[in-house]
């Protein structure tokens, strides 16, 4: 027994050997950093069995307080480490960190490796912008979009407002002052029982995209003279009670999705629909068999299940996303085959039809290839039973065309979180005199923590 | 047959010394890569222009100009670090006081031969349940508690007819400075109470025997004999408690980031929120972390002056002696 075992190691050892030696070439290292498994998921089931030819290692990093940063910038800000084997050739970036790495030296040039700007064309405008830097060069490039839109409860929208269809419901959202007169008008028809939004934090998301610049330019801290509007809005829902007064993420703006509480309209992106409002329709909701019939009808029964329709909203904005952008120092030493190997990784995960669509249907996700969204529409569309048979994507792909993506800076989530800190809240909730005040504050916190950008 | 002796001779001198600094050597290695030298960098960091991550290791020294915006009255960083400062001793008083004097009176119970309380496991393994829950969790779990309009506390209070509205707890600067001053104490009242009972329990028996001969009651006990005697264990407290207070981050920024109106960030916050968002001002928030370690380490000296037994010299008693 022992000998025929050794004889089966031995030839298991040589017939190793024999497959080393005979691989005909080196095989393409490609090193790609992430902070969750998704991409490493995906290569691996749709592209690493096309490609035997290229050997991946994956690295994951939780973005857990800042750890997948911390590591990304004490890799490629050492010169020496950022051309090391350990470097990623390829990483990710996701919404809140991604201009950050644009405009920085770390990443490179996506022509460099072989994009042209036809390849380039297909991709949605919003994510392409974000994915550039100020001086309008593409480093960064996302196979999925997350275009957002306005949910809201057909049949709140039906009792109280008497609104029948998503494009009646348009008509009643159709910009900020409709909305506003159709908060009041659904507070006297449901005598206050009925709110409108949960709380202001919802609407900013949406409402950031109403404005024609961001918060820096030219090196400058800019106030966008549609907040002011923002402020009077959110002032007047808090004053006159036509929201939840809580924000987001918390028991009020979950218990609104279960139906417990009456809450019409939640401002949501792609994700959102998936695995936020779909998942917390319901009290119990079972993740592990979402699908099977007992829990459909506990959620129809219990819940908001299929009571939730799309429309596009006041104004078409874009919430979260994840891009893939290249390390620019492994990338000026790669050789012509390994750049055309990172070139067809990215193209295929963000660009290619054939892929995309595949991928949209095996998973749901809303892809970032205008064209292959086009394709999955054509081919009938994705009738969805949670939104009562409407087809969400028709809906996000109007909004991932209209909604610009030129407004985000690098600083945006540091600025965003002071704005609501010490303008929204306060001023909406009457704590201080005048919106100017509230603005003075907050102009000294951004003075405080970022240093880098001129403020009045 | 010689060479016997020289062996032996061997023998006697093998020294197992080395093996204590080997045994020590993995604390001292530890503290050396993940103590000592970001202590170092840090002071490093603190004179230099480190703004963003970029420019962490390829920065200029510009001397001590960070320190003199937070010393120079008028600026930013002088307005905020302060400030900080100010709620940070707020918070940490009104959690310390009350939290020494409880710990105090429940290790004299505990520790009192007259009461023999019942039940002390149960009550020891109660009070110190808190403190074994990690505070990022307790915060979340406050925060959730008090949450507004829908909570817990806001319902039952509602239902139960003492409040017909809502109350927003975490806009109001009382009940946020109120809440954290709670939770701290209540997370580390069971952690002191140990240590004053473990202190009490040193001290011997007899001098406690002594008192109730002479007919002592329980509270000239207490000020008389175990107070005295449990001193340089107060300077411990004192000292732990202070560099805990002044270090707080958790509590405050899971439950309220500070508001309303950073009237409870605390100095950690604002050295997080200079370093980890906006541009990463890690030179200030270096400068900001060497002001607070100099003020630990003369807070933690006034303690201990306050409360070491000045004794008298020698030469005094000396003096007493004679007198006498």
């Amino acid at each position: 027994m022992k000998k025929v075992l050794s004889l089966v190691l031995a030839l298991a050892l040589v017939l190793g050997c024999m497959s080393i030696a005979g691989a005909e070439a080196p095989k393409t290292k490609l090193v790609v950093w992430s902070f969750t498994n998704e991409l490493q998921g995906m290569i691996e089931k749709y592209y690493a069995p096309n490609h035997p030819e290229i050997e991946f290692e994956f690295q994951i990093y939780p973005t857990d307080g800042s750890a997948y940063e911390t590591k990304v910038d004490n890799t490629l800000g050492v010169p020496d480490a950022a051309v090391s084997e350990e470097a990623p050739d390829i990483f990710t970036l996701e919404a809140a960190f991604v201009k950050h790495y644009v405009e920085s030296d770390f990443t490179g040039n996506l022509k460099d490796i072989g994009f042209t700007d036809d390849e380039l064309a297909v991709a949605f405008p919003v994510m392409a912008q974000i994915g550039q830097n100020s001086n309008g060069i593409q480093k960064g490039l996302s196979w999925q979009s997350t275009p957002g839109v306005l949910m809201y409860r057909a049949s709140l929208a039906e009792k109280y407002l008497g609104v029948k269809s998503p494009e009646e419901m348009q008509e009643k959202v159709k910009d900020w002052d409709t909305f506003l007169e159709t908060a009041e008008e659904l507070k006297t028809a449901s005598e206050g029982a009925c709110k409108m939004v949960c709380g202001s934090g919802d609407i900013w998301n949406a409402y950031q995209y109403q404005r024609s610049q961001g918060w820096v330019v030219d090196g400058k801290l800019n106030i966008d003279d549609e907040l002011l509007d923002f402020e009077e809005l959110c002032k007047t829902l808090e004053q006159d009670d036509l929201t939840q007064k809580a924000g987001a993420w918390g028991e009020t703006w979950f218990a609104g999705m279960r139906g417990e509480i009456e809450t019409l309209c939640y401002f949501l992106p792609t994700w959102g629909l998936h695995y936020t409002l779909k998942p917390n329709c319901v009290a119990g909701w079972d993740a592990e068999n979402p699908d099977s019939e007992e829990n459909i009808k506990n959620a129809t029964e219990n819940g908001t299940y299929g009571d939730w329709r799309l429309t596009d909203g006041p104004v078409a904005y874009s919430w979260g996303g994840t891009w893939m952008g290249i390390n620019a120092a492994k990338a000026a030493t790669a050789d012509d085959t390994k750049k055309a190997a990172m070139h067809d990784l990215i193209k295929f995960f963000t660009l290619d039809d054939d892929f995309l669509t595949q991928y949209a249907a095996d998973s749901g996700d809303f892809v970032g290839s205008a064209k292959a969204v086009e394709t999955i529409l054509a081919n009938g569309g994705t009738p969805n039973p949670f939104l009562g048979g409407q087809d969400h994507y028709a809906i996000f792909a109007k909004a991932a065309a209209l909604a610009n993506g030129s407004l985000m800076s690098e600083y945006d989530s540091t600025i965003n979180d002071l704005w609501d800190k010490f303008v929204t809240t306060p001023y909406t909730k009457g704590e201080v005199e005048s919106v100017d005040d509230a603005i003075a504050e907050f102009k000294n916190q951004v003075k405080s923590v970022i240093t880098t950008i001129d403020v009045d | 047959m010689q060479a016997q002796p020289a062996v032996k001779k061997k023998v006697k001198s093998v020294s197992y010394s080395h093996w204590g600094y080997i045994f020590i050597a993995p604390f001292f290695i530890t503290f050396l890569i993940f103590g000592l030298y970001p202590i170092l960098f840090t002071f490093k960091t603190s004179v230099t222009d480190a703004v963003g991550w970029e420019k962490i290791l390829n920065n200029n020294i510009i001397g001590f100009e960070n320190f003199a915006q937070i010393f120079t009255s008028g600026t930013l960083a002088n307005e905020k670090f302060w400030g900080a400062l100010g709620n940070t001793i707020i918070i940490w008083f009104f959690n310390f006081v009350p939290q020494l004097g409880l710990a105090l009176i429940l290790a004299s119970w505990f520790t009192d031969s007259r009461l023999r309380l019942r039940g002390q496991g149960f009550y020891k393994t109660t009070i110190f349940m808190p403190n074994i829950i990690t505070a990022a969790t307790i915060g979340m779990l406050f925060f959730s508690l008090f949450a507004y309009p829908i909570g817990p506390v806001n319902t039952f209070l509602q239902t139960s007819g003492i409040a017909n509205m809502p109350v927003e707890y975490f806009r109001s600067t009382e009940w946020s400075r109120g809440l954290i001053s709670f939770i701290q104490w209540w997370m580390w009242c069971g952690n002191t109470m140990i240590i004053m009972i473990a202190g009490i329990s040193g001290i011997n028996p007899s001098l406690f025997e002594a008192a109730l001969v002479d007919g002592c009651s329980s509270r000239q006990t207490f000020w008389k004999i175990t107070l005295p005697l449990i001193k340089p264990i107060l300077v411990y407290n004192l000292t732990t408690s202070l560099v805990g207070g002044l270090t707080m981050f958790d509590i405050p920024h899971m439950m309220t980031q500070g508001g309303p109106n950073d009237t409870t960030n605390t100095v950690a916050r604002f050295i997080y929120t200079q370093g980890f968002t906006g541009s990463r001002n890690f030179n200030m928030a270096s400068a900001a972390s060497v002001v607070l370690f100099v003020i630990i380490i003369v807070g933690s000296l006034i303690i201990r002056y306050v409360l070491n037994d000045h004794e008298p010299k020698p030469a005094k008693l000396a003096k007493k002696g004679a007198i006498k």
